[in-house]
């Protein structure tokens, strides 16, 4: 009775979208209100104003760098509320499932993972320093980096895992993102623009424009290094067991 | 025949009524949280497929790119930070999970409203 309920109502609501869908104006038609309004100028204009080749870089930290920043501190936010339930490790004492398990994973596997992870972490750092001149950028990288330690942390468990990155090299840097994202900001209040203005005007006038995308690259670092460090800070409470819930074999 | 051209839009909603039903039907709260994935997968599907253009290119000034060729760059960095939020969200939810299963060894929503009762009742007690 109830899943018959659920279906008529998910019908009802897949016809109404559709509705409006067939009312919608053609995909990827130039006249379209989506690409009419403001982009024409963003497209053009981004490149002067942001000093970033990448439009999509230069609207995320530099047109709307505000949005962005609160994304930042949203995940910062994330991180706090995750170990708040969960709790952080205590030094020494850290493992999960993988470490206790019977069944070790093969040497093949383990081969593997360790050959491809350095490789993964590379990948992840052209992102990030490449985010203004072509596609990714500081949370791609970010994530990607979060990735590899999934793999590595399955297959070798948490013990070493976390003896790859100890916790107080991953506190501080949990941050990063926030930290670089609102020094960089306060530089251009102290040359005299507004806050998160990276041509700030009077200081940076006779500098060079390379300025301002070092500056970018800043940001871009920051951003992946945090959130890779956040990323794996919430694995790593996740998938650590207490003693008392799960008693040792 | 406008439904047909869109289709990429009617797709997306059709995710996002899959993910709905979903969250309503399934019992299970790992599969309610794979559901509710899916839900913010298709927006951002139909918020990208928004964006398009026909033939376009993507939104980087190299090699004297055309300007008016290039597709929407905003959705695109609107989704970002909609996907950052997404995993903020999983992330708090699974670890509320984890949490859940440790107290009561199950992830039915059924028997997690059943099995509430009585507990609430013995700390009530207690107090």
């Amino acid at each position: 009775m109830k899943k018959v309920a659920a279906l008529l109502f998910i019908s009802a609501l897949a016809v109404l979208l559709l509705f409006v869908v067939a009312g919608m104006p053609p995909m990827g038609d130039p006249g379209n209100p989506t690409v009419t309004h403001v982009i024409p100028r963003y497209l053009e204009r981004a490149e002067e104003e942001t000093h970033t080749v990448n439009v999509i870089t230069g609207i995320i930290l530099n047109y709307r760098g505000y949005d962005t920043m609160g994304e930042v501190t949203v995940i910062f936010c994330a991180l706090a509320a995750v170990l708040a339930v969960l709790g952080r490790e205590r030094r020494g004492v850290i493992h999960g499932f993988v470490d206790r398990s019977e069944v070790p994973a093969s040497v093949i596997v383990k081969t593997m993972v360790r050959f491809i992870v350095p490789f993964i972490i590379l990948f992840s750092v052209y992102t990030i320093l490449h985010g203004e001149t072509s596609p990714g950028g500081g949370f791609q990288g970010g994530a990607v980096i979060g990735g590899s330690m999934i793999i590595f942390t399955t297959i070798f468990g948490l013990y070493e895992s976390s003896r790859r990155i100890p916790l107080k090299v991953r506190a501080p840097l949990e941050g990063a993102a926030v930290m670089g994202f609102f020094l960089v900001g306060s530089l251009g209040l102290v040359g005299g623009g507004n806050f998160l203005t990276y041509a700030w005007p009077r200081v940076a006038q006779g500098l060079h424009p390379s300025l301002v995308v070092w500056l970018t690259v800043l940001v871009e670092v920051g951003i992946g290094l945090g959130g890779a460090m956040v990323l794996t800070s919430i694995l790593f409470a996740m998938i650590r067991e207490e003693e008392e819930i799960a008693p040792a074999s | 025949m406008r439904l047909l051209h869109n289709y990429h839009y009617a797709a997306a909603m059709l995710l996002f009524c899959l993910g709905l039903h979903t969250v309503i039907v399934r019992r299970n709260i790992i599969k309610k949280l794979i559901g509710l994935n899916i839900m913010e997968t298709s927006v951002f599907f139909f918020y990208i497929s928004l964006g398009y253009l026909e033939g376009g290119i993507a939104p980087i000034r190299t090699g004297g790119a055309d300007p008016a060729r290039m597709v929407n760059p905003i959705p695109q960095a609107l989704i970002l930070t909609g996907i950052v939020v997404a995993v903020s969200v999983t992330a708090l939810a699974l670890s509320m999970v984890i949490l859940l299963y440790r107290q009561y060894g199950t992830l039915d929503v059924d028997r997690l409203m059943r099995e509430e009762e009585p507990e609430a009742g013995e700390s009530g007690k207690e107090g």
